[in-house]
């Protein structure tokens, strides 16, 4: 078990952003509503609970950018956990975060309301797609989705990945663009196999490391968080994908005269350096202000920005096995030639 | 140079449309080896040129990564249709593998040009031989239309050389080069080749009894060894063809001006009398009689060259934009403009200016007298301004004063000015007012009448005397001062002009 003091909170958004990838949202909203809530918080180890104990995956899912504008609360969150718990007709008493990357780091703790909060999220890191949950990625069974919809909440029984996608990406249409997701009918011993385990408390230390080193070289500061520091540069260019808007390359000037690509969807895809290809998704490419070393989201960077892409290591749940692979490399996203070699 | 370079390549008319977009823009390698995809091509690449015939793919990371795999592989150049999209980023890393890029629209015929140069050398000369010949089947109107189906059928600029320079050239400038480099053509040769970095010229003598000095030059820019010696076969063979059309040009010419010459003689002594045979003959040269005509006679001063004068009255009539026509005549050439309908007057005065200007452009080149008559209508009109515009060349050619151009319009008042003057009371006074001016040359008063005639223009003043403005501007200050008159008062300056006139008689 970790307590997280409430002066914890930066250290821990911070993390968070790091696992987004460049994308999953601006944690400042969660960090205010967190704040107002009741500390310290006790997040649970997954093997320090009753594997029996039904548990919870909840996020907010949808445009982080109408978030900006729309400020997100706790209401909507409760009205769909309200509606998973009545569907499956019992109080459950744990949760968790569906998403560790971005704003969704914090859901759990916004959302406990009293549950005991467990260290383990559905992606380990921030992913565009539903679909991209573990617990649905492996079909487990017994699943049930319920998500906001215009003025209410809807309920998907037993779904496949494609269908929780499809229903859910309908039902946030009509909730404005913004909703809440609450995956219920798994046990927290489902999580041990089918989740990524411990990453609120790898998110807290990838915050405190990155809090400590940051006034130091990047390359340090990558170093202190664990990772490494592939490429920094000015963005000189931003080339649309013509076929999918989505898929941008932004094109980095380095001073040393290497050519950088960081190819970004959602999150970042991938970063190739001279033609050679240097990382890629499921891999956490974050993308930092070098001067103020801020974590950047992807919609913030526009040319001339002076910026740094750390790696840090991809969450070993997707890469253990093939079929979970293929969900989260770049191919999933339709973009090709930019998959990983995990020979590596 | 063994093998192929870009320059080379660039300079090739069937090169697809090659382009250099990224990279660095020289460089030679020994053959090209094309390939339908980037993944098909060759594993050792041996500083060889890519020829790739699949589009760059549009994803700019997928470009990057091509052209690493295709530097690894060891090529030295890629030429790719849809290489011009390529970003600044591709473009920075072409140029740090030092990988070349070009941007090719037709890559199988690129890729067939790199073997011609690199490896089948005979193939291009065959090649160009069998173009010329295609060539030679196109009857060819005259001599720089034969010129410039060579220069269309070899791909490269074919001009005619004499000791001056350029006389004639198509598919291609050699005058601004050859301007600078005209010493390095031996004319000694019977073909002799001169390549350069810029400009590669492979010249032959030209055969031709009625103008020896020429030299036929196939040229073209940055090409190489091996296109140049095929230029070279190319211009031996062309050559025979070049001297007969010269030869058949003359004679045409020569033909053509007697006959013209001819009809005109006939026309101008039938008179009034229709003549049928005349009028069908004038009818096939195209000399309608209707309408209404200007004549113009330009006869020579001494002996002139009455082919090249008729050939210099044609060629600066044309530019005119009025149906013109044009015939050796005796010692001169008459010409004639003709208008369906009756001009304004002003329009008139144009063109009797511009017969001037045609007068004193063929005064660069020939010592020559020109009248102009007036204007006449149908076909008597035609017959009598031709004989006024004679009548006025002849006075024009005693008339330095007018700078040898005399226009019958003007003549028939200025006579009758000039006739009064012929007294004995105006004579003696015109004398003694004018005295102050006589010298040795009398150079004062050539200037005065010039500038009189010239309507006080000093600039004109200037060109009719062949001297500097500030010389004319000098004189007629010295002029005024001499004389004590007022050049202002329009009635001093007409009883200095009739007295000029009455003097210089």
């Amino acid at each position: 078990m970790i307590r997280v003091e409430r002066e914890d909170l930066g250290a821990l958004a911070l993390g968070c952003a790091l696992l987004g990838s460049g994308g999953g949202g601006a944690t400042t909203q969660l960090e205010l509503l967190a704040a107002g809530g009741a500390w310290p918080v006790d997040v649970h180890a997954v093997d320090a609970v009753d594997p029996a104990t039904p548990c919870l995956a909840v996020a907010l899912a949808g445009s982080t950018m109408v978030m900006t504008e729309r400020l997100p609360g706790t209401d909507r969150l409760s009205a769909a956990v309200a509606a998973a718990e009545r569907w499956l007709g019992c109080e459950v008493p744990a949760v968790c975060t569906l998403e560790i990357g971005g704003l969704n780091g914090l859901t759990a703790l916004v959302a406990a309301g009293g549950r005991a909060v467990v260290d383990a999220d559905c992606m380990g890191r921030a992913l565009p797609g539903i679909d991209q949950v573990s617990l649905l990625v492996d079909g487990l069974p017994g699943l049930v989705v319920a998500t906001t919809t215009g003025d209410g909440v809807g309920v998907v029984d037993r779904p496949r990945p494609a269908d929780a996608e499809a229903v859910v990406r309908a039902a946030l249409r009509l909730s404005g663009g913004t909703g809440a997701v609450v995956v219920a009918g798994f046990t927290v011993g489902d999580l041990a196999e089918h989740a990524v385990v411990g990453t609120t408390s790898r998110a807290l230390s990838l915050g405190r490391g990155f809090l400590a080193a940051r006034e130091s070289a990047i390359g340090e500061l990558a170093a202190a968080v664990g990772g490494r520091l592939l490429a920094q540069g000015r963005i000189q260019a931003v080339l649309t994908d013509p076929v999918d808007p989505q898929v941008q390359a932004f094109d980095l000037v380095d001073p040393g005269g290497a050519v950088h690509r960081l190819v970004t969807r959602t999150e970042t895809l991938a970063l190739m350096t001279d033609g050679v290809l240097v990382s890629a998704a499921p891999t956490v490419l974050a993308v930092l202000d070098v001067r103020t070393r801020a974590v950047l989201q992807i919609s913030d960077l526009s040319p001339a920005h002076h910026i740094a892409v750390v790696e840090l290591a991809a969450p070993t749940w997707w890469t253990a096995r093939p079929d979970r692979l293929r969900r989260v490399t770049p191919a999933a996203y339709g973009v090709a030639d930019l998959e990983p070699d995990l020979a590596r | 140079m063994t093998g192929l370079d870009l320059t080379a390549l660039l300079a090739e008319p069937a090169n697809g449309a090659l382009r250099h977009v990224a990279g660095p823009d020289e460089g030679d390698w020994p053959t090209a080896l094309l390939a339908l995809t980037e993944e098909l091509l060759e594993t050792a690449g041996a500083g060889r040129l890519a020829v790739v015939a699949t589009p760059l793919p549009r994803e700019p990371w997928r470009v990057d990564a091509l052209l690493r795999r295709v530097h690894e592989r060891g090529y030295s150049a890629l030429a790719v249709p849809g290489a011009e999209r390529l970003d600044a980023g591709a473009r920075r890393l072409a140029a740090r593998i030092g990988l070349a890029v070009l941007a090719v629209e037709r890559p199988v015929e690129l890729a067939e040009t790199s073997w011609r140069l690199a490896v089948a050398r005979d193939a291009l000369v065959l090649d160009l031989v069998r173009r010329l010949t295609v060539a030679f089947r196109h009857p060819a109107r005259d001599l720089a239309d034969l010129l410039s189906h060579l220069a269309a059928a070899a791909g490269a600029g074919v001009a005619l050389l004499d000791a001056t320079g350029v006389v004639e050239e198509h598919g291609g400038e050699l005058a601004p080069w050859l301007g600078g480099h005209a010493d390095l053509v031996r004319w000694d040769r019977w073909t002799d080749i001169v390549a350069s970095p810029e400009m590669s010229v492979a010249t032959v003598r030209v055969d031709s009894p009625s103008r020896p000095g020429l030299r036929l030059a196939f040229f073209a820019p940055g090409i190489r060894d091996a296109q140049v010696d095929a230029l070279a076969v190319a211009a031996e063979i062309a050559m025979p063809a070049v001297a007969a059309r010269i030869l058949i040009d003359e004679v045409n010419t020569v033909t053509d001006a007697s006959v013209s010459s001819d009809l005109l003689h006939d026309f101008l002594v039938s008179g009034d009398a229709h003549h049928e045979d005349v009028d069908r003959r004038m009818t096939e040269r195209g000399w309608r009689t209707t309408g209404y005509h200007l004549g113009f006679r330009v006869i020579g001063r001494t002996r002139v060259d009455t082919l090249a004068l008729l050939r210099a009255v044609s060629g600066a009539l044309g530019p005119l934009g009025i149906e013109s026509h044009a015939a050796a005549h005796g010692q001169g050439v008459t010409a004639w403009l003709r208008w369906v309908r009756i001009p304004a007057r002003r329009d008139l005065e144009r063109h009797v200016h511009e017969l001037r200007a045609v007068h004193e452009t063929l005064r660069r080149s020939f010592n020559v007298a020109s009248g102009v008559g007036s204007l006449q209508a149908e076909r008597a009109g035609l017959a009598a301004t031709i004989g006024e515009a004679g009548d006025a060349a002849r006075i024009a050619a005693q008339r330095s004063a007018t700078n040898w151009f005399v226009r019958v319009d003007g003549l028939g008042l200025e006579q009758l000015l000039l006739a009064r003057t012929e007294n004995d009371t105006f004579l003696p006074a015109a004398e003694s007012l004018l005295a102050p001016l006589r010298g040795d040359d009398d150079v004062l008063l050539t200037t005065l009448t010039s500038y009189l005639d010239h309507e006080s223009g000093i600039a004109a003043t200037a060109d009719a005397l062949g001297v500097h403005r500030n010389t004319v501007t000098g004189r007629i200050q010295r002029i005024q001062e001499t004389l004590g008159v007022d050049m202002h008062d329009p009635s001093v300056r007409l009883a200095l002009h009739l007295a000029c006139r009455a003097v210089l008689r």
